[in-house]
């Protein structure tokens, strides 16, 4: 398959978002489709597909760290990123809050693609705790904005990312390179073939039917490579910021040809039992000899679920969209668990499965 | 006579195998008890014989233990099998005699129990007991001894109570397998209001509620009789299943927020903001909390639900009305905290936490409510021993 008419899509959005796009790319290959869009002309220079946001209104010297101007620039120049994104289902969108492109230009770029009916992964950064309280007020602003209209968010604190003790430069462009190995890896996952492949349809559905998310991954290598890539993602800090139940949990398995079965069971049993039974489950592997010899990289993605507005709880916006806190209380859909008792004959009372959950079928909400 | 009594539970959380003898006075007290989680069993169903075997394995062997750490032997070649789960049922049967003479003679009565168990089950049930409730004669019903009435026409009303005769063959070959016979099975309600219920009780009306891992038993009695019987397949694990489900715990981490944090009603232990921490292995369940009010909301729908549940099924029998002396609550579910106030509340009945009262040796339980079906069952043995006895001693006289 070409880079142009590939079904994802990888967005990069503003200057940081531009940068850690192009490093996944530049980790994955060229196979891989990619546009970046920016306010300033500057991000578009290197050959990568580009969109120049708001080029009348900036002139392509950026927002000048103003939210505002920069979604005023997205809104005018939409239109213009339209022939980039001709037959794509998903779009993975990198992009760093806190700034003004950042913050103003995402939200813009997702409503219009969640309009075109094309589902949305978003992995965005926050700031640095030492950036300041505005940067971070801006960036909490329009958190609960992105949760509202991307059908998956994974928010990245930089401080997770990075070490505190790390030089400034050294630490910024070791959450940039972090994160863009993070997100090559989760493209590898869904492009590369492995003995147990997930392909974009399967991770577009978990997506769509999940939520807010957390994404850690490690990489690992020697005799007991397996147990100790578990471990350190269970402790890892990004995982553990983690504050709501889990609903799903993608997990992927990188490697080369001398993984072991026992080792695949070992990484699912180890991640599924941290989550509990009743936590929908994804496995995928990838199979690269030359990228990951003798060693095995785990990448996990957990999609908590979150509280949408009412107002987005109809259909229509994105075509698949509907709202997650209504997700529990939606009544019985077909895909409603019923857990332990799945294997025993059910339980009807008055054409009710009395084993699947009384709060479930009496569409009682929960705060978690 | 033996005067050591064994019965065994195979229940969808545990399986029990306790021990009872007879003291002086002809009390029953319970010497030793064994339980161990179950596994293979779901909603008081054996999914998995030879687990359920190994489970009954285990219980066996740790009486045996205990009895050979106190220097004493003991083998347990059979036991009464307390039975519960939703294939359990009660049917309305009933028996007529014509009276021959002007009075209802034994000849009527005999004629009339005869027909009365002659009639046929439906295939694939198996009788677990017969309970002969009360007689009419010429209509006129309520009647507990008939003999001398005047009258053409002898009825008599019993319950019957069968299982699926499968599941109880499960059960068989289970113990089977580990050289335990199964002597006799009993519905497990019955047995637990055999244990708990007092005969004032009875004769007032009362109800008793058996809440399982995996199903709820009830048996209804009104005028010292059991009116009606049967099991609801919803029990403990199901409130497990769904704190599970809403906060995405493991079960061992729902049924840990069940036993130490729940509440089966809502606000008692809650502030608006009230939180429960998780605990778990890994650092990210240590990390998170849950809501208590969200929590006292799941048990509280679930409990709410199978409370409504019972109480429709008796309106449609036209009996709970006439459970006078309120509800009694046993089995392991009884031990949910302010349970007894929400079936209080649904059901409109006084209600009590069930203790087995005629038995000795559980004193010191913290959860002797969890015990009444197998000190039921314990006392049925004993009884049915005693009287196979007199029986034997009777014939001894006749004969020798």
């Amino acid at each position: 398959m070409t880079g142009t008419t590939h079904p994802i899509l990888l967005l990069g959005v503003g200057t940081a978002g531009s940068r850690i796009a192009r490093g996944v790319r530049r980790a994955f290959g060229e196979s891989m489709r990619c546009v970046l869009t920016d306010t300033d002309a500057s991000s578009g220079l290197d050959g990568e597909e580009f969109v120049l946001l708001g080029g009348d209104r900036l002139s392509g010297r950026g927002a000048g760290g103003d939210p505002i101007a920069a979604r005023l620039a997205a809104e005018d120049s939409l239109q213009a990123l339209d022939p980039k994104i001709e037959g794509v289902r998903l779009a993975v969108i990198v992009t760093a809050l806190g700034g003004g492109t950042g913050s103003g230009a995402t939200l813009e770029i997702i409503k219009h693609l969640s309009n075109l009916g094309i589902a949305t992964i978003v992995f965005a950064t926050t700031p640095f705790l030492f950036e300041g309280e505005d940067r971070m007020r801006t960036s909490r602003g329009v958190m609960s904005l992105i949760e509202q209209e991307a059908n998956s968010v994974f928010f990245l604190p930089l401080d997770k990312l990075v070490g505190s003790e790390d030089v400034m430069e050294v630490a910024m462009k070791r959450a940039v390179d972090t994160l863009a190995s993070g997100v090559s890896l989760f493209w590898r996952l869904i492009q590369k073939p492995g003995y147990i492949r997930l392909d974009a349809d399967r991770i577009r559905r978990l997506m769509i039917d999940s939520g807010r998310g957390r994404f850690a991954f490690v990489t690992v290598q020697g005799p007991d490579r397996a147990s100790e890539a578990v471990d350190k993602l269970m402790n890892s800090e990004l995982l553990a910021i983690a504050s709501s139940p889990v609903n799903a949990i993608l997990c992927g398995v990188l490697a080369g040809e001398d993984l072991r079965l026992s080792e695949l069971g070992r990484i699912a049993d180890g991640v599924r039992e941290s989550f509990g039974e009743h936590v929908s489950f994804e496995l995928g592997t990838v199979n690269d000899e030359k990228a990951f010899c003798g060693r095995i990289c785990v990448v996990v993605m957990i999609f908590e679920s979150i509280q949408k507005s009412e107002k987005l709880s109809g259909a229509g916006v994105g075509g698949n969209r509907r709202a997650r806190g209504a997700k529990a209380a939606s009544g019985l859909s077909a895909a409603v668990d019923r857990g332990r008792f799945s294997n025993a004959a059910p339980t009807i009372w008055h054409g009710e499965d009395l084993d699947v959950p009384t709060f479930i079928r009496r569409n009682i909400n929960l705060d978690f | 006579m033996s005067n050591i009594h064994a019965a065994l539970e195979i229940g969808t959380t545990r399986t029990v195998l306790a021990i009872g003898e007879t003291h002086n006075g002809g009390r029953l007290k319970i010497t030793c008890h064994a339980e161990i989680p179950s596994t293979g069993v779901r909603k008081s169903q054996i999914l998995d014989i030879s687990q359920a075997t190994q489970s009954i394995r285990s219980v066996l062997k740790e009486i045996e233990n205990r009895h050979d750490a106190l220097g004493s032997k003991i083998t347990i070649a059979n036991a009464i099998l307390a039975v519960s789960g939703q294939h359990v049922s009660a049917t309305h049967a009933e028996g007529n005699a014509v009276v021959e003479g002007a009075k209802v003679g034994d000849d009527e009565i005999n004629e009339a129990q005869r027909r009365a168990r002659e009639m046929p089950l439906p295939k694939g049930r198996e009788l677990l007991d017969i309970i002969d409730q009360d007689y009419a004669v010429d209509g006129l019903g309520g009647i507990t001894s008939p003999k001398g009435m005047s009258g053409r026409m002898l009825k008599l009303n019993t319950l019957l109570l069968h299982a699926d005769s499968n599941r109880i063959q499960d059960a068989k070959t289970a113990a089977e397998s580990a050289h335990l016979e199964i002597s006799e099975p009993l519905f497990a309600a019955t047995c637990a209001a055999d244990a708990v219920l007092e005969e004032h009780e009875r004769r007032n009306g009362v109800l008793l509620l058996d809440i399982g891992g995996g199903s709820t038993g009830y048996a209804a009695y009104s005028d010292g009789c059991l009116a009606d019987a049967g099991v609801i397949g919803v029990g403990g694990d199901h409130i497990t299943n769904d704190i599970a489900y809403a906060f995405r715990t493991t079960n061992a981490q729902a049924e840990k927020l069940k036993i130490e944090e729940a509440s089966a009603i809502l606000g008692q232990y809650t502030t608006e903001n009230s939180r429960v921490k998780l605990t778990g292995s890994s650092a990210l369940m240590e990390s998170r909390s849950i809501s208590r009010r969200s929590l006292d909301t799941v048990v509280n729908a679930r409990l709410k639900e199978l409370f409504t549940i019972i109480r429709e099924t008796l309106e449609e029998k036209d009996l709970l009305h006439r459970m006078h002396a309120g509800l009694v609550l046993t089995g392991g579910g009884a031990g949910m905290r302010e349970i007894d106030i929400v079936a209080s509340n649904e059901l409109g009945l006084e209600t009590r936490i069930g203790k087995p009262l005629h038995v000795d040796g559980l004193e010191d339980s913290p959860n002797p409510w969890a015990f009444s079906a197998i000190a039921g069952a314990l006392l049925y043995s004993q009884r049915t021993t005693e009287e196979k006895s007199v029986l034997s001693d009777l014939f001894g006289r006749f004969f020798k």
